[in-house]
């Protein structure tokens, strides 16, 4: 029981490595996409669905902190909003068939526009003055994430079938 | 079967919804330093992004230096003819100098820069709003401490550095932050106000008295050293628009230009002897 609650935390730390290389590249490459693509939250995203809601959940604490320990806002906020993505991301798809492409990019679309509610209902909240919109653009964000989420598992579907076939 | 065995999840996610409510309440008033919870994990992920930013710019390089030699071309045509007009400039400034001040003054004057400027790069910017903060890749080992100016390779400002300084790593809070506050004057009206970001590339100049005078679009902004971090004289952008503030008629809202763009933000310049002084 310790060891797989230990080993749970350690990928879960493994999987938060990812998302900064991630939203590292992204910001070396081009600072302005950042805007529209958490990179934090496709890794949440796609290790919730894989792993189920209690690795969700850890995971989003650690993404969270993470992203609200690289930005000036409110330290915390990142971190409850992607606890409960992860969470309630594990927990519905234990529950409903997400493997199709279009059912998974369509439940990883709801469950970003529900994270993105509740990150702005929040900041409102706690710091209504830090809230910026960039014009609209950061709306996108939940439109990337599931792209990039759902093509994440295509990619991997590909793989696998690949290997399957060269067996 | 124990209760922690049938209600695990719920548990778990009550006691994580918890820990974030009281990490989130302990910070109000807001305003208060950093905590060291926060500052651990900034200190713990940091070296992780200057790796991987390392990578791509290792790859940046390879291309540019290997597979791109035409660009390196255009670039050796176009630096020479800049060194042309520097050189123009060198000679016309120390002629200048003579005439203005005596060696030695100019020796001492020069004395209070002499090691007071640590070059850094960035290696990332705000996961939020990359108009919030940047991070470079020189800390507390480098000199480096909180409240110092920081300006772009063009000399322009770009913000300050804040907590948490890491010892290789440190946060720079841009100018164009919503909670930044820089004094500023124009420079042919002498329009003097406290410019503040807004979280996007343009940034505001406030309390600028309407019956003031004067002012024009694309007027220069330079720091006026008064908020006694910034030290005065260094250009901070241009003046976009300038019309009567509608809410309070009695101050114009002026709309500035940052010089500084993330084109010019790879190497920066900060500033250990300033008014700041890293306090």
């Amino acid at each position: 029981m310790r060891e797989t609650v230990l080993k749970d935390v350690l990928q879960a730390f493994l999987g938060t490595l990812v998302a900064v290389v991630v939203y590292s590249i992204a910001g070396a490459g081009a600072p302005a996409l950042l805007v529209v693509f958490n990179a934090f939250s496709v890794v949440v995203l796609y290790f919730s669905i894989r792993r189920g809601e209690v690795f969700g959940a850890v995971l989003g604490t650690m993404c969270g902190l993470v992203q609200d320990a690289f930005s000036l806002g409110v330290f915390g906020v990142a971190g409850l909003t992607k606890t409960l993505l992860g969470f309630w991301t594990g927990f519905v798809s234990r529950r409903i068939d997400v493997v199709p492409f279009t059912r998974n990019a369509l439940f990883m679309l709801v469950m970003s526009v529900l994270e993105m509610i509740l990150w702005l209902l929040l900041t409102v909240l706690v710091r209504p003055r830090s809230i910026n919109l960039q014009g609209g653009l950061v709306f996108l964000q939940p439109v990337v994430t599931a792209l990039l989420g759902s093509l994440l598992f295509a990619l991997e579907r590909w793989t696998r079938a690949r290997r399957a076939r060269g067996a | 079967m124990p209760l922690w065995e049938k209600r695990r999840s719920a548990l778990i996610l009550t006691g994580l919804v918890v820990f974030h409510g009281l990490i989130i309440s302990i910070q109000m008033p807001q305003g208060g330093a950093k905590s060291y919870f926060e500052r651990g994990i900034f200190f713990v992920y940091s070296p992780v992004q200057r790796l991987a930013t390392g990578a791509v710019r290792g790859v940046v390089a390879l291309w540019t230096n290997y597979f791109d030699l035409r660009a390196v071309r255009r670039e050796n045509v176009e630096l020479k003819r800049q060194n042309f007009f520097y050189s123009q400039d060198v000679r016309f400034l120390e002629d200048r100098l003579s005439l203005a001040a005596s060696e030695a003054e100019l020796r001492e004057s020069l004395a209070a820069f002499e090691g007071a400027i640590v070059a850094a790069r960035t290696i990332g910017v705000d996961s939020v709003n990359p108009h919030q903060s940047i991070i470079i890749d020189k800390g507390s080992l480098d000199g480096i401490a909180a409240n110092m100016a920081v300006c772009d390779r063009k000399g322009a400002l770009v913000g300050r550095t804040i907590d948490p300084v890491g010892l290789k790593e440190t946060m720079v809070q841009l100018v164009t932050d919503k909670d930044s506050r820089v004094s500023v004057r124009s420079t042919v009206d002498q329009l003097t106000g406290s410019m503040t970001g807004l979280s996007r590339d343009v940034c505001e100049l406030r309390y600028v008295l309407a019956s003031a005078g004067g002012g024009q679009e694309g007027e220069e902004l330079r720091t006026t050293g008064y908020d006694k971090i910034y030290p005065a004289g260094i250009r901070v952008g241009v003046i976009q628009s300038l019309v009567r503030d509608q809410k309070s008629p009695i101050f114009l809202k002026i709309l500035v230009k940052p010089f500084f763009g993330f084109d010019t933000v790879d190497v920066v310049a900060v500033l250990t002897r300033g008014p700041g002084g890293g306090g």
